[in-house]
This record gives C-alpha cells, structure tokens and sequence, in this order.
C-alpha cells in the first residue's frame, strides 16, 4: 500500500508537470493565431459593427447612435442596389470564366510541349504582378479615349469610321472591363490548383477508362472532375471569398464611374467611408457582405472536412 | 486537469492583453518618441513637378536656419483625405497636413490658426475672399485651416478649331459651346469629343458640373446653409448639359480621371476643356504640336450672365492637435505665405497667392499691399517668364478672381459639402441627366435627398448651420 502510495506520487506529478508544459506550449502555439485573428478579423468586425450604428465620420472621433438609420438610407439608395447586383455579377461571372478557363489552360499544361517552362512562367505573371501597376496597363488598353483595342479593331475593319467602344464609360462595358481584368489576375492561381488536381489522379484510372470504352467527355465529366472535387470546391469557394471582397481593380480602373454605376460593395463601402468621410454609411455597407461571406465560411468549413473524410 | 474551454479562455485572455497592448503601443510610444526641432509635412503631389523641386529644399532650408529637421512627404492628391483619416484615427503622424480645399471635415482635430491669420492680415492685409470662404467656419467660428495659394480654373480652347467656326477667342457663354460642337465635328472631324467637359468621377468633372449649376443659378445649399439643390435653377442646368453632350460629347467624358482631359486636349482629341494651366505647362516641356494653338478663355457666362468658376485648387493647411510641434508648423506657415511670390515662380504661375498682399514690392504701405501684389501678378501673367508665345498668353489669369470662387459657394466650404464633392453627388446627377440614365428630373431628386442627408448628418453634429429652409 505504502509502496503504492509512494511510488505512484512521483508518477503522478511527472504526467502533471508534462500536461501543465503541454498546455503551456498549446497556448503559446495557438496565440499568434488567435492574436491574428482577433486584431485582423475579429475587433475589426465588431467595430464595423459598432460603428454602422454610429454617424461616425473620418475626422472625428466623436459620435452618436442613430440606430438602423444608416441601414435604411442605404438599402433605399439606388447606387447601393447596383453595387450590391453588381458585387454577385462580378464575383459568379469572374469565378465561373476562371474555372473553365483555369480548366482548359490546365488540361493544356499537362501536355507534353515545346516552350512549356515558358508557357508556365507567362501564365503565372499576372499573379506576381502588382494590381496597381497591372491595372494601369489595362487602363490605357481600356481607355475610352485613346484604347488600343479600339485601335486594334479599327485597324481590322472590325469598327468603321465613327464607330467607338467606351469601354469606361458605359456601364455595361464597364463590368465587362471590370471582369477581364479580374479573370486575367485570378487565371493563374486557379490553373494551378486544376493542376495539381489533375496531376493528383493515378493515370491507372484514366487507363482504366480508356480500357472501359470512356471518351474524352466522359472521362471528364465522369471521371475526372469528380474525383477532383474537393480541390475544386477549395478552388471556387477561395475565388468567390476574394472575389465577393475585392474592390482594387473597380477602383483603379473605374471608381465606380460611369455614375456610380459599377461599383461593388466593398469598393462602394471605401467610397463613402474612407473618402467621403462618412464612416458609419461605409461600415452599413460593408456590413452587407457579411451574411454571403458566413454562408461562404460554412460551406467551405464543411466541403474541407468532406475533403479530409475522402 | 483543464478543460477544453478553460483552455480556451485563457487562450483568449492572453490574446486580449496582447491586443490591447499593441493597439495602444503604437500611441504611446510614437507620441512620446517624438522629438522636438523636427516638423513633418505632408503634402500633395503638385500638378507641375517644378512646384515640388522648389518646395522641398525650400521647406528644409527653412528648417536649418531654425535648427529644425523638416521632413516633407508627397501622396498623390487622391490619397490626402484618406491619409488623413488614417491619422486621425491613429493620432499621430505628420505635424502639417496640406488638403486641397477639403479640409473642413476634420476641423475637431486641428488647431485654430486664427492668430496666424491675423498676423499675416496685419502684415499683407485681407486674403482674398474664396481662400477665407475655404478655410474658415462661420458656424463654429474656427479657422481650421490656412490656405497660401489657391489656382484659377480657365477654359482651354484650340486656338485654330475655334477660328475655323469663326470664334477665334473661343467661346464665353454656355451657350456657346452648344451652337459650336456641331460645327466643330465639320471643321475637325478627326477630334472624337468637340467639348471635353468631364462628367466622370473625378475632381476636374466635380468642378466642371460645378460651375455649370452656379452659372445656371443652382447652388446645393444657399448663403445659410440650406440645401437648394432641388430647383428650378437646377433642372435648367441639367437640361442644358443634357442638350450639350448630344450635340458636343461622348461617352468618353464619363470615365474620364483626372489626367484624362489634359491628355485629350494634348492629344488635339478635344477642342475645349475647364482646366488649370498645368496642361498647358505640360504640353510646352514635350513640345507638343498642340502648343500653338492652345489658349485660354475666362469662366463661361450662364443664361443670366452669372461668369463663375470653382478654384481648380485651393490649399488648405491644417496643424493637427496632436502634433507636438504646433508653434513651429504655425512659423512655417507663415514663412510660406512669406514666400508667395516664389511659390508662384516655383509653380510656373500655377499656384495664385491667396494674400495678394504677401507678393507686393517690398516697403510697400500696407494699404497699398494687395494693390502691389496684384500688379506684380499681373506683370508675370502678362509677360510670362516661361516662355509662352504669345506671352500674354496667361493675362487672363491676373483677372480671373472675380469670377472664381470655393466650393459651398455660395455659403461657405463646409464638411456636408465637401462629403458630396468625394462621393461624386453632382457629377453622378448631371452624367445621369446627360446621358438619359434618368430623367433631369429623377436625377435632381435623387441628387437632393442624398444631399439632404449628408447635410443633416454634419447639423446633426453641428459643424453646419442651416436646415430651416432645405427645399
């Protein structure tokens, strides 16, 4: 009994000493990340939050609350409704042209071919390159006055004498314009990840396929791109998170214009509370990302843990 | 043993002792570490590169004399209110911040530099009237900011298009422009947009559509205060710019930047533009072929012979309260207008001063000041020493303050107007009625209640007066 009590003791306070220098290793593991999220993501939430029922402006630290009042003025502003359609316009045309796209450019870097180092190196540029000075490149390529695709077609035959597209100056053009470049820019990251999805299924299968009679469109469809779902869905879901948030290329390229008819609601929410001073309209609007962003946050969560089951 | 959540609390604690600590580090520490014989300026990105290259090593020069390091540093003109705002929220940050007519929005955070002011009254007499109407609020009786230069905003016209339709001293009424662009598509068919006036998101567009409403006997609020903008004054206007860019413009006007207009007159794609002379100065230092036909024209006259125009740009110093060198920002400023007429020479006649009275000969009766300074100007103007052919070529700008005037006009520059100038209210109200989006009508009542809101908001937290009389 008294061996037992004695030789259990130092047992006992060596497994505690371990727990105790466990937990102390978890929490100073997991504080850079809890730090992160909680100054990047979570105070700033909760202030937009806070402050979206505020008439808190730039220049002053002072203010009071006004309720949902922010809310209603901007859910009744017709330049809020276009940014918010537009926001949806962006994000599901964007990500939609990139997966086919990413898909096909994909497919063709898997080939064998002369130049492929090449090929691989150009296609990753966009996704070096700063947006800023990307985007003033294809400023002037857009330019409504001095254009080179405008320039380009004309010298086709394709635009005859008076004929002019404005591509920053219609609305429709606009988002057109809007949405190339941000396809161009998100290309290159979706072609990887295709890639190493592809490059991920054991050829025994596509052999096998072959063997059992599939096409290429079978083997596709049937084949390939369901078994590379969950990278798929990492894939698009990223894409739509970025996408859904993003204003830099609406604001270098247009501002918004022509009449506020381009904006998206983050380039919007920036517009009222960062430069027209009026942070409590801006943080409202911002706020409106939020509940697409949540359900983006859910199904993501549960599409990596399907992943992980797989 | 410790829980999953007792673990997580913990966790968190930790995090929020570390959150707290790093958010108010920065406050403290900067602040403190702040040493005194040190000023920092930050300033715009001048439109002449040349204005720059003088101020810098006229800034630190200044400095030394004083023992003072002066740092200055330049953000494009598009990133002085949002720097702004990031100083304000973090307290701390340059001493001097320099806006561009726009600074009445932080008035809370500045000092008043009502004796600096006066001093410089007492030494040069008045400023001139749109630089007091800028940087002053009559509503809080604070001098919020100083202003040392302000620019004319003049229309720019191709000399030999103009000719061609028989107007070879270009155009001096709205109305003008709208019997010209059909002849101009005759004469020059190669130039895409007849009149190049903007009606984009950016700061010419916001100015142009400006001077269009007030010429038309429009304002958004009235000498009070009040919104007005819902007018009949208004709808005239609207309808003229709607007659104007069916006859004379394209879509191309709605995208344009602020660079875009310069490069279209440049690029001859235009014959008329509302610009600076910075345009100008640009097309002499690549020697354009445009030069020899690029000229000027005084503010247009609306249907009443209203002849006004916004200044393009008007300086607006402020001292944050959170500096610790204010008596020393409060000396340079006054060193600055002190330096008017080198400032004008250092801009290449860009910057106008806004104490005409600080570019008089020197021993002149201070009752004779702005006389003296406004000769002197006027001798630079009629005779610039930049080489312009004719060198006349800029007269018209020694006469241009009658019809120039600030933003607000006509009441006085306040934060609700200067939130409306940022979110594009205006320019979105008259490229709406221009191009058929809405109706002018639709696009004035729309324009008016967003007004109407942001004018309450700041009465709200009473930084402007009016409201009795919003229509």
């Amino acid at each position: 009994m008294n061996t037992t009590t004695v030789s259990a003791a130092p047992v006992l306070h060596a497994g505690q000493t371990i727990r105790r220098a466990d937990r102390r290793l978890g929490v100073f593991m997991l504080a850079p990340a809890l730090l992160y999220i909680t100054l990047l993501v979570a105070l700033p939430f909760l202030l937009a939050l806070f402050l979206s029922l505020t008439n808190s402006s730039a220049g002053s630290l002072e203010f009071s609350f006004v309720g949902l009042q922010n809310f209603k003025n901007v859910v009744a502003s017709p330049v809020f409704r276009r940014a918010l359609r537009n926001t949806f316009v962006f994000t599901f045309v964007s990500q939609a042209a990139v997966m086919v796209l990413g898909n096909v450019l994909a497919r063709a870097l898997m080939r064998p071919f002369f130049g492929k180092t090449l090929a691989r190196f150009v296609i990753l540029m966009p996704w070096a390159a700063p947006i800023s000075l990307a985007t003033l490149g294809w400023l002037w390529i857009f330019d409504s006055t001095f254009s080179v695709i405008n320039w380009l077609l004309k010298v086709v035959g394709w635009l005859g004498p008076g004929q002019w597209y404005y591509w920053l100056g219609d609305t429709t053009l606009g988002m057109v314009a809007i949405i190339t470049i941000h396809v161009w820019r998100m290309l290159p990251f979706s072609t990887v990840i295709l890639l190493a999805g592809l490059t991920s299924i054991p050829n025994e299968v596509r052999e096998a396929s072959a063997i059992d009679g599939a096409g290429t469109l079978a083997r596709i469809f049937q084949i390939e791109i369901p078994m590379m779902r969950p990278i798929l869905t990492v894939a698009v879901l990223f894409g739509v998170v970025f996408t859904f948030t993003d204003m830099s290329v609406v604001y270098l390229l247009t501002r918004g214009g022509p009449y506020n008819s381009t904006h998206v609601l983050a380039s919007l929410a920036f517009q009222d509370g960062v430069l027209g001073g009026d942070v409590g309209r801006g943080a409202a609007v911002a706020i409106f990302l939020v509940p697409v962003l949540v359900v983006l946050a859910i199904v993501m969560l549960r599409s990596s843990r399907r992943a992980e089951v797989v | 043993m410790q829980t999953r959540r007792q673990f997580v609390v913990r966790g968190t604690k930790l995090v929020a002792v570390g959150a707290v600590a790093a958010a108010a580090g920065p406050t403290i520490f900067v602040r403190d570490a702040k040493a005194d014989g040190q000023l920092k300026i930050l300033q715009w990105s001048h439109f002449v590169p040349a204005y720059d290259k003088w101020f810098d090593p006229w800034a630190k020069e200044w400095g030394a004399k004083r023992g003072v390091n002066v740092t200055v540093d330049h953000v494009g003109f598009a990133d002085v209110v949002p720097r702004a705002t990031a100083e304000v929220a973090a307290q701390s940050g340059h001493d001097v911040h320099m806006f561009l007519g726009l600074a009445s929005a932080f008035e809370e955070h500045v000092i008043d530099l009502a004796d600096v002011v006066a001093a410089l009254e007492k030494k040069y007499g008045k400023q001139v009237e749109l630089a007091h109407r800028s940087t002053y609020n009559p509503f809080t009786k604070k001098q919020f900011a100083l202003s040392d230069m302000w620019v004319p905003d003049p229309g720019n016209y191709h000399k030999e298009v103009w000719s061609k339709i028989g107007m070879e001293n270009g155009p001096s009424t709205y109305d003008d422009l709208v019997k010209a662009a059909p002849e101009i598509k005759k004469v020059a068919p190669q130039m895409q947009i007849p009149i190049g006036v903007g009606l984009s998101q950016d700061i010419d567009s916001n100015m142009a559509v400006r001077n269009i409403l007030w010429c038309h006997g429009g304002s958004i609020q009235d000498k009070d205060g009040n919104v007005v903008l819902n007018s009949p004054e208004t709808l005239r206007a609207l309808e003229y710019t709607k007659k104007l860019y069916s006859v004379g413009m394209t879509q191309a006007v709605l995208s344009w930047n602020a660079a875009s207009n310069n490069q279209a007159f440049n690029a001859q794609e235009t014959a008329y533009i509302l610009n600076s002379i910075s345009a100008y100065r640009t097309a002499q230092d690549n020697k354009l072929p445009v030069l020899a036909n690029y000229f000027f024209t005084p503010a247009l006259k609306g249907p009443t012979g209203t002849q006004l125009a916004s200044e393009h740009v008007m300086s607006g110093y402020v001292v944050w309260k959170f500096s610790k060198s204010q008596d020393l920002a409060k000396e340079l400023l006054v060193a600055l207008v002190d330096a008017s007429r080198d400032s004008m020479l250092g801009s290449k006649l860009y910057n106008f001063p806004s104490f005409f009275g600080a570019a008089a000969e020197p021993n002149t009766p201070l009752n004779r000041k702005q006389e003296s300074g406004a000769a002197w100007i006027a001798a630079q103007c009629n005779k610039d020493p930049f080489g312009s052919t004719p060198p006349d070529k800029l007269a018209l700008l020694a006469k241009s303050l009658p019809w120039s005037t600030n933003l607000g006009y006509p009441g006085f520059a306040n934060p609700a107007e200067g939130e409306i100038f940022d979110t594009y209210v205006l320019t979105d109200m008259f490229a709406k009625a221009a191009t058929g989006a809405l109706s002018p009508k639709d696009a004035m009542a729309e324009a008016s209640t967003r007004a109407k809101q942001i004018f309450d908001k700041w009465r709200q937290k009473k930084m402007v007066p009016g409201g009795g009389k919003d229509k």
